[in-house]
């Protein structure tokens, strides 16, 4: 976390900055099928975040090394475009990116049926356009909806939600100030008609009731962005240009 | 897919030509349909959106402070560049910048920076101290062919709504960028043994060599590229190059449009 500084991020009525109750996500909206070279893709606007996700595949695996004879192996890639922050961002790999790429390739393997694509690679593209708080989340939701626009079979699809404290206070859904100057951030990847937990993060600091406080706004919030993942495959596949 | 048979697409590509006719039912100089956004990401200082056809390209442009050369105190600089990520189509493979993106932001870069739309003097904050350094960067997410066109219109267009960031670097207030004129590129393709303006996918897979041709407000040549494998006459030449001005004038004018609203 940023630190813990004056920065007052709760106004005196009890609301966040931006108007938001405690426990009130930022607007989302969704689109699927926005990439026509790609096999599956979808845009996510989470607040003033834009993440899109592309799907190539089932394709070959290679290197050869990379396959496994039981099922197949997805291959995330999360990337952050140059324009996507304040300060520009050379483009390429980080340690930053590539250890997101790794826990959401992870998840992502948790809820495909992987098994029934052996020696096969599945490629997820995810681009971050815009960021400002939430991006791995976005970016989650995002590769699900494409995963599921490919007709990739899945378990469930996996909402990528977040929930942290700020001035002692568990709220929903952090913003970029609340980010920056919060206690703690807890995003977790959920699976919304299981109600399983395909990825999880968290740093800062929280109490044990603080903990259970923000997966309840988690689960709370995943159950919306779910109804709206649910929508866009809807508008995508109902009567639409498929 | 068709990757497994560029041999019959050419072969398909060749009895079209013979017709007079495209794969996608276009006259020969016919261009597809385009969608021009502008300011349509939050962090970037100016913003550009191009989809034409199956072809999506984002641009960013970002402003950062830096020390002029010093040879040149008193001017800014323009990079563009151009990142062609495996997002955009299963044959781009992840890895460092390839030749053909390298390329594509350069041809861009170039028909930009040519122009002289960007007066690097006007880029001079303090001079031999301060100076603005611009940075346009295209992100193709979706390569349906002609990338070349897209990103160009997609750089030149965030260029124009570019506003510089001053109060953020506590150089004075923010204001608009200035931009005098409107570069825009025109691209070919040798498709069945003749020209065509903005290959499609199949197209490029099943033709030959292309050129690309940036032209300014005045009718002048600005940048020029002869890409893959293959060889053209002047004649050739002559009858794109008049058909180039036409296209790149009908574009200018898409660009005013969404300026003017």
């Amino acid at each position: 976390m940023g630190g813990y500084g004056d920065v007052q991020l709760l106004r005196d009525d009890g609301l966040r900055l931006d108007g938001r109750k405690l426990d009130e996500s930022r607007p989302v909206s969704i689109q699927a099928g926005i990439l026509p070279a790609a096999d599956g893709s979808a845009i996510v606007t989470h607040g003033l975040n834009v993440a899109v996700a592309a799907v190539y595949g089932p394709m070959e695996a290679h290197p050869r090394k990379i396959q496994r004879q039981d099922r197949a192996v997805i291959d995330v890639r999360y990337n952050m475009a140059p324009f996507s922050t304040s300060d520009r961002i050379r483009p390429g790999f980080n340690r930053r990116s590539r250890e997101i790429s790794k826990v959401t390739a992870e998840a992502l393997e948790s809820v495909v049926l992987v098994e029934r694509f052996p020696r096969s690679k599945i490629r997820v593209e995810i681009e971050i356009l815009a960021a400002e708080a939430g991006t791995r989340c976005a970016g989650i939701t995002a590769a699900s909806v494409a995963l599921a626009d490919a007709g990739i079979p899945m378990r469930d699809m996996i909402v990528g939600v977040a929930s942290g404290k700020i001035e002692d206070t568990v709220v929903l859904d952090l913003d970029k100030a609340e980010d920056n100057y919060g206690q703690a951030d807890l995003p977790a990847g959920i699976l919304p008609n299981t109600g399983e937990i395909a990825f999880l993060q968290m740093d800062g600091d929280l109490s044990p009731e603080e903990f259970d406080l923000a997966m309840e706004y988690n689960f709370k919030a995943a159950k919306e962005i779910h109804e709206i993942m649910v929508d866009a495959l809807k508008a995508r596949y109902d009567g639409g240009d498929n | 897919m068709v990757e497994l048979v560029p041999n019959l697409l050419r072969q398909e590509m060749a009895r079209l030509a013979e017709q007079d006719a495209r794969i996608d039912g276009r006259a020969r100089f016919e261009g597809r349909e385009i969608i021009l956004e502008t300011d349509c990401l939050y962090n970037a200082e100016g913003s550009a959106k191009v989809t034409m056809g199956k072809t999506v390209v984002y641009a960013g442009v970002k402003f950062e402070i830096r020390t002029p050369w010093p040879d040149r105190p008193s001017e800014g600089s323009l990079m563009c560049g151009a990142e062609l990520r495996p997002v955009a189509h299963r044959k781009y493979e992840p890895g460092p910048p390839s030749p053909e993106s390298i390329e594509l932001g350069r041809v861009v870069d170039r028909g930009i920076r040519e122009s002289g739309c960007i007066d690097m003097n006007s880029l001079c904050i303090i001079p031999g101290e301060k100076v603005w350094g611009v940075m346009i960067d295209i992100h193709v997410l979706s390569d349906g062919g002609n990338i070349f066109d897209a990103c160009g219109l997609a750089a030149i267009a965030a260029l124009r709504t570019a506003v510089v960031p001053a109060e953020r670097f506590d150089v004075g207030e923010d204001y608009t960028l200035s931009v005098n004129g409107t570069p825009i590129m025109a691209s070919f393709t040798r498709v069945g043994g003749r020209y065509i303006y903005d290959p499609c996918e199949e197209e490029e897979l099943g033709g030959d060599e292309r050129i690309h041709i940036t032209i300014g407000d005045e009718g002048h040549l600005h940048s020029l590229q002869k890409g893959l494998r293959g060889v053209f006459t002047p004649q050739e030449f002559a009858e794109i190059f008049e058909v180039a001005q036409e296209k790149c004038a009908e574009l200018r004018k898409i660009v005013a449009e969404k300026e003017a609203n």
